[in-house]
């Protein structure tokens, strides 16, 4: 089995390429438009390099090198390594078939993040959910598809978990709601064999588990689940994603960030102080 | 743990108000941080408009608190920490660069704001060896502080009390100078006491306007300090060289032994 890579995957590296481009021009008070034009395309083209959503061609590369004033053929030798790079597929490439398109940048992303910040209000975080649990959600999505491809999901998700305890693995800091623990997801057996390995999961460095009390009663995040990733690379924007049933999106302008992360900060100040939560775990296996 | 049980259970429960700017998110956006909102922002490009070198000033202060901490673990002896005014978790935290030297440092860290606590809550996390324990505590109320820190640390041996960016929010020198003289009281001799305060020592006029402008832009209320009323602070105390200076200054790596005076004085003093 391969592992996650670090680095992310080729979302990332295109982010981090798009974010380099950037730099280059708005230091030479180039306009997207002016550079939409050197490398005969819209500026609409440059935004969309710009963000690491599209893949980048050698000869636009070198191009917008030149009219950025980067002449040092080693420079541009080293982006254009990068942005070959980030043309190449990520780990979960082999799992291609399984991995809805809009699901494979998160991948890349989870996998470069430091801090990813998180809210479930109906499920345990899939980086902490066990086998089983992790199948009674998939068989209980009733998917249309053959058993073959749901035990290849299953084995998705148990590869993202490696992140967790790979060196340099990023910090996950989850609010769940108390409802998503009670909820008998696969059974007696299979919830309490979940609700004690995120007992030991509170006991991980790397992991902070708040429980979200039923009594908080209406809160901010009760719209529904998301997640915010943080980059080691300063010039990279936090990330704001937001799953649906056919879709996820994918937000990082700053306005939007800011009223995720408020609503983050405010779940995360009206739940239970992180030590509380091995306490609260076994007082709901107790009584389960 | 202390003063986390009281989980709120109402749905009137105050917002969390980020409509005005916070000196602890300010300080996370000049470092770099992304843990801020838009009034932060606003409030810290004013501050920088008039004072473009205040980042170098914050870069600084977290550069002093690395040095004195060491100093105070490896060659001081001190392994109980009192840090009030935490601030949102960055990288060399107290209790971090304290338990690198020895494992066994506990660190009490105290905020009053919400946003900070979730953060040192979550992010802070002690060596196996040590301990840490977060507090929420307005550093006006020294009776309340005290005690709960008193559940972790022991008050029959020394501690270091970590003062930076904190007395400049107490804008009244006699209320400012109760709380330092109540803490002293609390810590044996061999304690220690650090500040790290804004001053207009070094910009003069613009920091006179920085702080206007941060005040009528309704943050909590700072003030600045001089070298001579920062002094004052450590008159009980036997003052450590090189005294009262910019935070750059307090005995600087030999690699740079003369760096720019920055805004942030600090000094540092032991108790006989």
């Amino acid at each position: 089995m391969a592992e996650v890579q670090a680095g992310g995957g080729p979302t990332v590296r295109r982010m981090l390429v798009g974010a380099q481009l950037r730099r280059l021009r708005t230091e030479q008070g180039i306009t997207r438009e002016q550079a939409g034009e050197a490398i005969r395309a819209s500026e609409w083209k440059i935004h969309r390099l710009e963000n690491g959503q599209v893949g980048f061609k050698d000869r636009d590369i070198v191009d917008l090198l030149r009219f950025y004033g980067v002449d040092d053929p080693a420079d541009v030798e080293a982006l254009l390594a990068m942005a070959r790079d980030a043309n190449t597929p990520g780990w979960w490439h082999q799992y291609g078939d399984v991995l809805p398109q809009w699901f494979r940048a998160f991948v890349d992303l989870e996998a470069a993040a430091t801090l990813i910040r998180t809210y479930e209000g109906q499920l345990v975080p899939g980086l902490l959910q066990t086998e089983d649990y992790t199948r009674a959600v998939m068989r209980g999505a009733r998917l249309p598809e053959p058993a073959e491809d749901t035990e290849r999901r299953i084995a998705l998700r148990l590869m993202r978990q490696t992140l967790m305890t790979r060196p340099g693995a990023p910090h996950l800091w989850a609010v769940v709601d108390e409802g998503a623990l009670r909820r008998p997801v696969g059974g007696r057996q299979v919830i309490r064999a979940q609700l004690d390995r995120l007992i030991e999961a509170t006991e991980l460095p790397n992991v902070t588990l708040q429980v979200l009390p039923l009594r908080a009663g209406a809160h901010p995040a009760l719209v529904g689940a998301f997640s915010i990733l943080r980059f080691p690379d300063q010039d990279l924007p936090d990330v704001v994603y937001v799953e649906h049933l056919t879709n996820a999106l994918y937000l990082s302008k700053q306005e939007e960030v800011d009223q995720y992360l408020h609503v983050m900060e405010s779940i995360c100040v009206r739940s239970a102080a992180p030590d509380k939560t091995p306490e609260i775990l076994g007082k709901i296996l107790h009584e389960e | 743990m202390t003063n986390s049980s009281s989980t709120p259970h109402d749905e009137e429960r105050p917002e969390l108000n980020t409509g005005f700017p916070h000196t602890a998110r300010v300080w996370n956006y000049w470092l770099g941080g992304k843990d801020n909102f838009p009034a932060d922002r606003e409030a810290g490009d004013q501050v920088r408009a008039l004072i473009p070198e205040i980042v170098d000033s914050a870069r600084a202060d977290r550069a002093f608190l690395g040095r004195v901490v060491r100093y105070l673990v490896g060659e001081a002896g001190i392994r109980q920490f009192l840090d009030v005014g935490t601030g949102i978790p960055t990288a060399n935290n107290t209790h971090e660069v304290a338990q690198a030297v020895a494992p066994e440092c506990r660190i009490v860290y105290v905020d009053n704001d919400p946003i900070v606590l979730a953060h040192a809550r979550a992010l802070l996390s002690s060596s196996r060896e040590g301990v840490t324990d977060y507090i929420d505590a307005d550093a006006r109320d020294t009776d309340k502080l005290l005690q709960a820190a008193a559940k972790t640390l022991d008050f029959s041996q020394p501690v270091a009390l970590m003062l930076l960016g904190i007395l400049n929010h107490i804008v009244d020198d006699d209320q400012a100078h109760g709380i330092v003289d109540r803490l002293l009281d609390a810590v044996p001799s061999g304690s220690y006491l650090v500040i790290g305060h804004p001053t207009k020592e070094v910009h003069g006029e613009a920091m006179a306007e920085a702080m206007r402008l941060w005040n009528e832009r309704g943050g909590t209320p700072i003030i600045d300090r001089s070298r001579q009323e920062l002094a004052r602070f450590f008159d009980r105390l036997e003052l450590l060289e090189p005294g009262v200076v910019s935070c750059s200054r307090w005995r600087p790596d030999p690699a740079d032994p003369e760096p720019v005076e920055v805004s942030e004085f600090c000094g540092v003093g032991r108790k006989p």
